[in-house]
């Protein structure tokens, strides 16, 4: 009887505060979607109703003159063009070295190994700040200044990848390399039906993660990539901004093109993303 | 096998391992290198000065400056970061429906998929518009005068740690999320039977537990901290009123590539990279003798 009591009790306080973390959590989700919609409604005003009045909901005369002068006035196409050779280049070089990079230090045994390895690990703990005066002297010798190479080359091997990659593949299971190589697989061949299969959780996380990072990046573009034609969305979008200080309706229409694109994707793939970033964390 | 074997890591480890000395381990060496010298890429020689860069940093007004700053944005953010992403986890942890904490987790993480800039551009024009921005707005609503949110050097670095929290908080919510959701639920049952309240289930069995992932989250956070840059480049791109939005890595970019002393700027780089590792090296010992507690 008294149990019964308590276990109402329980369940009626816990209604109660699940309640109130559920109001607050709505009124947090509110505060985090406000910029967005003050942004999307200032890129459908006129340049005029945004300068009298910038705080309306709702545009009084929807235009798309905004994103008009993005697309078409500004070399919007060239940057977004940048920003997808550059993130996919190293997208995929970067998931190619880390899990050949992690199978190797995971299952072969070398001198130096461990060496390597440790100074790999090492270079992750240094800042960007120290390495980018001297990686910018190196570019600029070796003629890589203002071309997006500059931040293809250099972004080969990730030590973070590579240490993330090693974790899982050292949760393969012995026999299963073994019997793959008695039965007359290559190194090679191992790596690619046995290796990757296996570690694809890692993959799709590492894959997210270096994406939104070299996508989002603002400091490498910044330092290596002058002309205008050669920027990538992000370092564009705040020369724009600061050329465009009166023009509010096309700043946001700009910030509305970059951020919808890869928020919607990520809201579709809500599910994967949020796995695949726990895990960096988890295995980190 | 053998043979094999050797050509298999000679063709895999001298490509990358070119890679990584040329353009991570090079690098570390030649900023020490550099540091000792005035360098200046437009000139022809450039010549060795001893330590007169690191003794020129010690009377550098400005350097302090943009120590001190940094040393109050990362605290104060990463403190304020950590405690509201750990209180939001565990909040959304407590609702039963999978799709309530999905939701959720969904909405704090939005913002992590924008660049930090373009974030930033949209916060300095929207909700920090001395006129028409909706903070000051809300400030007038209570009656209050509307202040200057990035053109006072009073509440500048408020307003960066505000937006940052905003842009960033997502990350720690999730790897927190984590974090609960690998404690064994039995754990929390057993307790509850022994009539343990919310409160000391997340005082006993949450906090502790979380130990390690705190500890790697922090450490994270304050390494990531110590180097942001994007969103101070929007908010103060002249350095802000009285030199309030100087940090570390604006103040190293400008010397290099502003000012083109390299030398110099590569000195502040390794005094940067010096209280890294010394916050970090005093953040494994607390850690260290927490968890023996």
């Amino acid at each position: 009887m008294t149990s019964n009591k308590k276990k109402k009790f329980y369940q009626k306080e816990g209604f109660r505060i699940r309640l109130i973390l559920f109001l607050v959590m709505i009124a947090v989700s509110l505060i985090i979607v406000t910029p967005y919609v003050w942004m999307l409604s200032n890129s459908f005003k006129s340049t005029k109703e945004t300068l009298v009045d910038a705080s309306h909901l709702l545009p009084k005369d929807p235009t798309l003159d905004g994103y008009r002068k993005v697309l078409f006035d500004s070399p919007f196409f060239y940057w977004l063009r940048n920003s997808l050779i550059i993130t996919v280049s190293d997208t995929v070089i970067i998931l190619f070295t880390s899990t050949i990079l992690g199978f190797l230090f995971s299952r072969f045994e070398f001198r130096g190994k461990r060496f390597l390895f440790m100074m790999l690990l090492f270079t992750m703990m240094v800042p960007a700040q120290v390495t980018m005066i001297t990686k910018f002297i190196l570019i600029d010798r070796i003629g890589l200044y203002d071309n997006l190479l500059a931040l293809i080359i250099p972004a080969i091997v990730s030590a973070f990848g590579v240490y993330l990659c090693r974790q899982y593949c050292d949760e393969i299971p012995r026999e299963l390399l073994e019997s793959a190589r008695i039965d007359g697989a290559g190194h090679f061949q191992v790596y690619i039906h046995i290796v990757l299969p296996q570690i694809r959780p890692a993959i799709g996380s590492l894959a997210i993660f270096t994406f939104l990072e070299i996508w989002n990046d603002y400091l490498n573009p910044l330092l290596y990539l002058s002309s205008t034609n050669k920027q990538t969305l992000p370092l564009a979008l705040s020369f724009f901004s600061s050329q465009h200080q009166t023009d509010l309706s096309a700043t946001m229409a700009a910030s509305a093109l970059i951020m919808i694109p890869t928020s919607i994707v990520f809201i579709v793939f809500q599910k994967q993303f949020i796995k695949g970033i726990a895990m960096t964390g988890m295995k980190g | 096998m053998k043979k094999g074997n050797r050509r298999f890591l000679l063709l895999v480890l001298v490509p990358c391992f070119a890679e990584v000395f040329v353009f991570l381990v090079l690098p570390i060496i030649g900023t020490c290198l550099i540091s000792f010298m005035e360098y200046n890429p437009l000139h022809s020689e450039n010549s060795f000065v001893g330590i007169n860069n690191y003794v020129r940093l010690l009377h550098d007004q400005s350097f302090f400056k943009a120590m001190g700053n940094t040393l109050v944005f990362t605290f104060s953010a990463v403190a304020i970061n950590i405690v509201l992403a750990l209180a939001m986890a565990v909040a959304i942890s407590q609702f039963e429906s999978n799709r309530t904490r999905s939701f959720f987790r969904m909405m704090v993480f939005l913002p992590c998929i924008a660049p930090m800039v373009a974030s930033a551009v949209v916060w300095l024009r929207s909700l920090y518009e001395p006129r028409g921005g909706m903070f000051n707005a809300l400030l007038r609503a209570f009656g209050l005068d509307g202040i200057s949110w990035v053109g006072d050097a009073r509440y500048l670095m408020i307003s960066v740690i505000i937006f940052t929290l905003w842009a960033d908080i997502g990350y720690n919510v999730i790897l927190f999320s984590a974090g609960i959701d690998g404690i064994p639920g039995n754990l929390y049952e057993s307790a509850r039977l022994d009539g343990a309240g919310r409160w000391q289930l997340f005082r006993m069995i949450t906090l502790p537990l979380l130990g390690r992932t705190t500890t790697f989250i922090l450490l994270m956070t304050l390494i990531s901290y110590f180097q942001m840059f994007a969103q101070f480049q929007i908010f103060a791109p002249k350095e802000g009123p009285q030199q309030s939005g100087l940090v570390m890595t604006g103040y190293i970019y400008k010397q290099a590539f502003v000012n083109k002393e390299m030398g110099y700027a590569a000195a502040i780089s390794m005094a940067l990279f010096a209280v890294i590792l010394v916050v970090s090296a005093l953040q494994q010992r607390i850690n260290r003798v927490d968890w023996e507690y």
